[in-house]
């Protein structure tokens, strides 16, 4: 009786290991393709390391950007202690109808290594263009908003912070 | 790093209908940073999040594509219009296929 009651021990552990190891493998596997693909590194999924020029350049083809400071608020704080978090929030004073809406929200900050730090796509749904998240800056610069309108006029307003200390790492 | 991929959305308590209701959204999650050897980027494949997509009565109302340039833990604010009660539904997805999910219920009081 104690011997078959070790033995059926046994037996639910061996199952349950398996069971185990089978639910591992089975989430594995739809990741592991493009794991192996991602082994080889993915740099090119990062922005690439150009200055600020390039990637405006990049983004809006030389398309005329004008300036919007006055439709356009940035609210940053004007010395941030730690670069790693800085909260930006970007307000648009532009109606938000299915005629005339913003479209999208760019954050480039000037000075970081891969200067585009977020795109924001919005739809009129949002009813109001605001858009807010913490940035990440190398040092202190200035940060971009470029607001794209729906029918493709660029607006862009800049504010500049001063970083103590550098939020990039490397 | 045990809860990495914890969502969590704010919104106001009260909302009336047709009001700009603001919304905090928060995930937990590292957004690697690019290492470097001699002053050189490390090749890997590094893990952060690149994208964010709102819905609102399962209708996409907004997409973020975001970089390593923002913060550990990141945190967005946006706007939305609410016209209906609903499901406030934010989706992150990272480099690594990761997919975290949170919803919140518009309700109108």
């Amino acid at each position: 009786m104690h011997r078959r009651m070790t033995e059926s021990g046994t037996t639910r552990r061996t199952i349950l290991r398996a069971m185990g190891a089978l639910g591992v493998a089975g989430l594995m596997a739809p990741l592991g393709v493009p794991r192996q693909a991602g082994a080889q590194g993915n740099l090119a999924n990062l922005g690439p390391e150009e200055p600020v020029d390039v990637t405006m350049k990049r983004l809006f083809a030389g398309r005329p950007i004008k300036d919007g400071s006055s439709a356009v608020k940035i609210d940053l704080p004007l010395i941030a202690e730690n670069g790693a978090v800085v909260p930006i929030s970007v307000d648009v004073d532009a109606p938000m109808t299915p005629q005339s809406y913003v479209k999208a929200i760019y954050i480039v900050s000037d000075k970081n290594r891969r200067p585009l730090n977020a795109k924001f796509t919005l739809t009129p749904a949002a009813g109001q263009a605001f858009v807010g998240t913490n940035l990440r800056l190398g040092e202190s610069t200035d940060v971009r908003a470029v607001v794209e309108m729906s029918d493709g006029t660029l607006l862009q307003a800049k504010r500049e912070v001063k970083v103590t200390v550098g939020g990039c790492g490397g | 790093m045990a809860e990495i991929g914890r969502v969590r959305i704010r919104i106001p308590s009260s909302i009336k209908p047709g009001e700009i209701v603001r919304a905090r959204v928060l995930v937990i999650h590292p957004m690697e940073i690019v290492q470097r050897k001699d002053g050189k980027p490390v090749d890997k494949n590094y893990q952060f999040i690149n994208r964010v997509v709102v819905t609102y009565l399962d209708k996409e109302i907004a997409q973020f594509e975001t970089t390593q340039s923002i913060s550990e833990n990141p945190f967005f604010t946006f706007a939305f219009k609410a016209t209906e009660p609903g499901a406030l539904r934010v989706t992150f997805l990272d480099t690594h296929g990761g997919k975290y999910e949170g919803t919140a219920d518009i309700k109108f009081s």
